[in-house]
């Protein structure tokens, strides 16, 4: 679909009912896995390996940050408060990746971040580009363009990581364990959302398709590092909530949740 | 934080307009070009560039001088 196909929609009021849901829920998944990934490059601008990665994490995070601000924002039409959204939630509340939950430990399980689950949210922004949904052509392009040095310093990393045997074992593992949360988070085969989605041109794939355009992408990273991959029709879905597209009933801990809410700051909150 | 093996310096030259003429604005320091492209664009980010590029510092040859291009002292001849 096209912005000038006259079946597109141009407010969310004219999404129908039974779509506009999904729609609000892809919008806030895809801004909480925002906001919290960009908390996690902001943990290493001061740990990084070398100055210059550091820089870079701090320039991600802040691409992270206002790509979730942008679309939390939208959600307002889709009957959100924003504000609630970003400072009021609690840790069950957020539509965000189990990967997500904790700060990595280590810069392999950091570029596992970066390289798969970022990875996987172009994917998904990328399906948007020519949604039937208009509002999101404009601010979805903007954001791709950021987004596409973050794959390239991923790629870097893998290469040169990969050189020595301690860092691609050590980067084989953490792509691992990050692959099936990662091929998982485009939603099941068979569950609703995500199929509605594609069906009303709302999103250029369901999520095979979306699984495929990911692995497609991060493939060859996957491989150079020995990386072992579930096939998608092997993917085990256990304690999966397509809903909050995650694994179990959990969320950010505390830490992370008091951070990312800016509990410290509520009193001075000026919105 | 600290110099990873195997690392070079690669300087970078950007312009804001298809007319300007290339500046010289920064330097990085990456295994490769690909990262120094990364490092380059996220770094140097004070200005929306038209065109940025990178080379290593070792493709540059001097002319006039016999010391390494880009050197300001010499604690920083690398």
């Amino acid at each position: 679909m096209t912005p000038s196909n006259p079946e597109a929609w141009r407010t969310a009021s004219d999404v129908p009912e039974s779509i506009r849901g999904p729609l609000g829920k892809l919008l806030l998944s895809l801004a909480d896995n925002k906001r919290l990934l960009g908390m996690r490059y902001s943990e290493w601008i001061l740990g990084a390996p070398t100055l210059e990665a550091g820089i870079a994490c701090s320039a991600m995070a802040q691409d992270e940050w206002g790509h979730g601000r942008i679309l939390y924002a939208m959600l307002k039409d889709f009957g959100y408060d924003p504000g609630a959204l970003e400072h009021e939630r609690e840790a069950a509340e957020y539509l965000s990746s189990e990967l997500l939950d904790t700060q990595p430990d280590d810069w392999p399980t950091m570029l596992a971040l970066n390289a798969l689950l970022d990875t996987a949210l172009t994917v998904q922004c990328e399906a948007l580009t020519e949604s039937r949904f208009a509002p999101l052509h404009y601010k979805v392009s903007k954001l791709l363009d950021e987004e596409r040095f973050h794959f390239e310093h991923a790629r870097g990393w893998t290469v040169r990581l990969a050189e020595t045997e301690t860092g691609r074992n050590a980067l084989g593992d953490a792509f691992t364990a990050a692959a099936g949360p990662c091929l998982r988070w485009f939603g099941s085969a068979g569950g609703d959302i995500g199929s509605a989605l594609a069906t009303e041109g709302v999103v250029d794939g369901d999520p095979n398709a979306l699984r495929e355009r990911w692995f497609d992408r991060v493939g060859p990273l996957l491989e150079q590092v020995g990386a072992s991959v579930p096939p998608s029709t092997e993917l085990g879905w256990p304690d999966w909530d397509d809903g909050r597209r995650r694994t179990g009933a959990g969320g950010p801990d505390p830490d992370t949740l008091a951070r990312v809410r800016g509990d410290k700051n509520r009193a001075m909150l000026m919105d | 934080m600290g110099r990873l093996s195997g690392e070079k310096l690669y300087e970078i030259f950007a312009r804001q307009k298809r007319e300007d003429r290339f500046e010289h604005v920064g330097t990085v320091q990456a295994p490769g070009p690909e990262l120094a492209r990364v490092y380059a664009w996220q770094t140097y980010d004070e200005a929306k560039w038209f065109e940025m590029i990178v080379a290593s510092r070792d493709a540059f040859h001097p002319v006039n001088r016999d010391e390494s291009p880009f050197t300001l002292h010499p604690t920083e001849i690398s």
